[in-house]
C-alpha cells in the first residue's frame, strides 16, 4: 500500500479529532463510543470516505479507550465496557496509585487495540474470499446465526431473541423494493403514512435515536446526576507506575486481546462481555485470585486489553460479512451507505484503498490514542469533570442535525430521532435487548432477500438444510449456541438457588 | 414430507410472506415470555409506579416537551427565511440554553452564564459548519 496516498494531513488531524472526542465521550459517565459515532456521522457527508472512515475509527478507538478514566478515578465505569477496570482501578486509586493504575489501563489498551488488529488484518480478507462463495440460502442462515449467537449472549436468552426479531419486523415497515425483486407492495404501514414510510425507517435516525437521545432521556430521568469536581479527581502520586507491573503479565495481556478480539469477532456482542470474561480468565488462571477486586494490575490489564480487543474483531464480520460486530461498527455501516458503498464479501478485494485506509486509521488511531491519553495524563483525567449540561444540549443539537441531513433535509427523519428516542427510553425499562434490536433491524431486509429469493428459486422448505455442507455446519452453530446459552442459564439458576438455600437473606 | 416442505411463492403476495413469518416468531416468543414471566409481567404495574415515582419528572418531561416544540417549530420558521437554514439555528440557540438551564443543578448568574454562552456559539458553530462549508441544507 502507498502509505503516503492514505495518510494526508487531513486523515491524520480526522484522526487525531476523533480520537481526542472519542476519549471525552469515553471518559464522561453516561456518554459511549456508539453516541460519539451517532453524533458525528453527518461530519462525514463532505470527508469522503476514507476521510469520514478515519474520524470514525478514531472516535471508535478513543471511546472505547475513554472509558478507563473515570473507572479508575471515581469508580464510575464511563463505558459500559470498563466495568472491570473499576474493580481494581478504583482501589488502586484509593491507594494512591491512580496515575499507575491509569497507566496500566493505557498501555494495555494500546496492546489489545494493535492485537485485535493484527487479527483483523490477518483474517478480514480471507473470511471475505470463503464468504463470496454463499448463496442466498447461506447468506440467510449467517444472518439467523448472527442473531442467535448475540440473543444466547444477552442477559436473558428469550428477551435477546425477541429483540432481535422485533427489529427485523420494524425494518420490514415500507415497500418490499424492486430494486431487491420485490413486488413493490405496502407493508406494517399505518393507513395515511404510506408517503413518509414508503422507504421505511431510515437507518441513522434510529441509531441515534437508540443511542443518543434514549441514553439522555435516561439521564434526564434520573435527573442528570451532578458531574465530579475538580477536587473529587484525585491521580496520585506519579512515582507509583513502574513498567515491571507488566512482569509475569504478558500471557494475561495476549490472552485478554484475543479474548477481546474473538468476543468482538460475535456479532452483536459489545465491550462488556469482553472485558468481563477477560478479567474472570485472569482471575481463574492467576496465583493469587484473592488479590483480584482489591486494587490487582492483572484485572486492569485484563479488562483494558480485552475490551480494547474488541475494536478490531468488531470489524471482521462488519467488512467480511456485512453483520456488525457491535452498536458501534453498525452504525459505521450507515457511513459506509451514506458515501454509497456497501459492505459484504467483496467490501475488500472491490475498495482495496478504502481497506488499506481503514487498517492504517486503526492502528494510527491507537498510537494516538496512547500518545494522548499518557503524555497528558494529568489533562486527561479533568475529563470526567466536564459538565453535562454543556454537552448534553449540544449533543441533542448534533443528533437533530444528524437526522435531518442523512436524506438531505426530510423532516420524517427528525420525528423518527424522536420516536426512537423515546423507544430506546421505553427498551431499557421493558428490559429489552437494544444490540440484538439493532442488528436485527439492520440485517433484516437482507434476511427477507435471502429467505424469500431462496424459496422462490427452490421451491422447498428442506433446502435451508440441504443446500450445502456450509449450511449444515450453520445449524450446528445456531442450534449449538442456542443450547450453550439453555446450558448456562440453567447452571446459573442452578448456582444461585444454591447460595440462596446456603444464605436465606440473599434473595 | 415432500408436500409439507414444499412451498409456492405467489410473487403479488410475497410482500407479506416474511412480515408473516416474523410476525409468527414474534408472536410465539411473546407467549413464551408471558408464560415464564407471568407474575413479573403482573406486577409491573408497581414496577412503573416505582420508576414513575423516582424519576425527576421536570428534567425527563421537560427534555420531551422542549424537544417536541424544537422539532415542531423548526420547519415553519425556517419557511419564513427559504434555503438559509435559519429556522435550525433561530431554534435551536433557545433550545440548547433551555436544555442548558434545564439540566443546571444550581441556577445563578455563574452558572448560566456558560450555558448561554455555549447556546450562542455551538449552534451557530454548526449552522456555518453545514450550510458553509458542508454545503448541506438545514431546515
Amino acid at each position: 500500500m502507498d502509505l503516503l496516498s492514505i495518510v494526508t494531513p487531513l486523515f491524520l488531524g480526522l484522526i487525531v479529532a476523533g480520537t481526542v472526542i472519542g476519549i471525552v465521550f469515553g471518559a464522561v459517565p453516561g456518554m459511549t463510543a456508539t453516541m460519539a459515532v451517532a453524533v458525528c456521522l453527518p461530519l462525514t457527508y463532505s470527508l469522503g470516505l476514507n476521510n469520514g472512515l478515519a474520524l470514525l475509527l478514531g472516535l471508535y478507538v478513543g471511546g472505547i479507550s475513554g472509558g478507563l478514566v473515570p473507572a479508575i478515578l471515581l469508580g464510575i465505569p464511563g463505558t459500559p465496557s470498563s466495568i472491570t477496570t473499576c474493580f481494581d482501578g478504583y482501589p488502586m486509586c484509593l491507594k494512591g496509585e491512580g496515575e499507575a493504575a491509569l497507566r496500566l489501563g493505557i498501555i494495555s489498551s494500546l496492546v489489545g487495540g494493535l492485537i485485535s488488529l493484527l487479527v483483523l488484518y490477518l483474517f478480514a480478507p480471507p473470511l471475505a474470499n470463503f464468504a463470496i462463495e454463499f448463496s442466498y440460502v447461506e447468506k440467510f442462515l449467517i444472518i439467523l446465526f448472527a442473531l442467535t449467537v448475540m440473543a444466547a449472549l444477552s442477559s436473558d436468552m428469550l428477551i435477546g431473541i425477541f429483540s432481535g426479531f422485533l427489529g427485523i419486523l420494524v425494518s420490514l415497515v415500507g415497500t418490499y423494493s424492486v430494486d431487491v425483486g420485490g413486488n413493490g407492495e405496502y407493508r406494517l404501514i399505518p393507513p395515511g403514512m404510506e408517503n413518509i414510510l414508503d422507504s421505511g425507517f431510515s437507518l441513522l435516525p434510529v441509531l441515534i435515536g437508540l443511542f443518543g437521545l434514549a441514553a439522555i432521556l435516561d439521564d434526564a430521568e434520573r435527573g442528570i446526576p451532578e458531574g465530579q469536581k475538580a477536587s473529587d479527581v484525585k491521580v496520585g502520586k506519579s512515582s507509583a507506575f513502574s513498567f515491571s507491573m507488566f512482569a509475569g503479565q504478558t500471557v494475561n495481556l495476549i490472552r485478554s486481546s484475543l479474548i477481546g478480539t474473538f468476543v468482538g469477532i460475535l456479532p452483536g456482542v459489545g465491550g462488556s462481555a469482553a472485558s468481563i470474561l477477560a478479567y474472570s480468565n485472569a482471575k481463574t488462571f492467576s496465583r493469587h485470585p484473592e488479590t483480584f477486586g482489591k486494587g490487582e494490575p492483572a484485572g486492569i490489564i485484563a479488562s483494558e486489553s480485552g475490551n480494547n480487543g474488541l475494536t478490531g474483531g468488531a470489524l471482521v464480520p462488519l467488512l467480511s460479512l456485512g453483520i456488525p460486530g457491535d452498536s458501534t461498527t453498525a452504525l459505521l455501516i450507515g457511513a459506509f451507505a451514506l458515501q454509497g458503498v456497501q459492505v459484504g464479501p467483496l467490501f475488500i478485494g472491490n475498495n482495496p484503498a478504502t481497506w488499506n485506509a481503514m487498517i492504517v486509521a486503526m492502528l494510527i488511531a491507537n498510537l494516538v490514542m496512547f500518545a494522548v491519553m499518557y503524555l497528558a495524563i494529568r489533562h486527561v483525567a479533568r475529563i470526567v469533570t466536564v459538565p453535562k449540561q454543556i454537552l448534553f444540549p449540544i449533543i441533542l443539537m448534533m443528533c437533530v442535525v444528524g437526522a435531518y441531513t442523512i436524506n438531505y433535509g426530510i423532516m420524517f427523519d427528525v420525528w423518527t430521532l424522536l420516536i426512537f428516542g423515546v423507544f430506546g427510553w421505553l427498551a431499557i425499562k421493558l428490559r429489552l435487548e437494544i444490540a440484538p434490536f439493532v442488528i436485527g433491524f439492520i440485517l433484516g431486509p437482507n434476511a427477507e432477500v435471502y429467505f424469500v429469493k431462496s424459496l422462490e428459486s427452490f421451491g422447498d422448505l428442506t433446502i435451508f438444510f440441504t443446500k450445502s455442507w456450509i449450511a449444515v455446519v450453520l445449524w450446528v452453530l445456531i442450534i449449538g449456541s442456542v443450547a450453550g446459552s439453555i446450558f448456562l442459564s440453567r447452571r446459573n439458576a442452578a448456582r444461585e438457588a444454591a447460595a440462596a438455600r446456603q444464605d436465606p437473606t440473599v434473595t | 414430507m415432500g408436500d409439507l416442505t414444499h412451498v409456492t411463492v405467489d410473487f403479488s403476495r410475497s410482500h407479506l410472506i416474511f412480515p408473516e413469518v416474523i410476525g409468527s416468531i414474534l408472536a410465539v416468543l411473546a407467549l413464551a415470555i408471558l408464560i415464564r414471566d407471568h407474575r413479573r409481567i403482573a406486577g409491573c404495574g408497581r414496577y412503573w409506579a416505582g420508576i414513575l415515582g423516582e424519576m425527576d419528572k421536570m428534567r425527563f418531561l421537560g427534555t420531551l416537551v422542549l424537544t417536541l416544540v424544537y422539532f415542531w417549530a423548526m420547519e415553519p420558521v425556517g419557511y419564513q427565511f427559504p434555503n438559509l437554514g435559519f429556522g435550525f439555528l433561530f431554534c435551536s440557540i433557545p433550545y440548547v440554553f433551555a436544555i442548558g438551564v434545564l439540566y443546571l443543578h444550581h441556577r445563578t448568574a455563574r452558572t448560566v452564564l456558560p450555558v448561554a454562552v455555549m447556546a450562542l456559539v455551538a449552534p451557530t458553530l454548526t449552522w456555518w459548519l453545514f450550510t458553509d462549508v458542508f454545503l448541506l441544507t438545514l431546515p
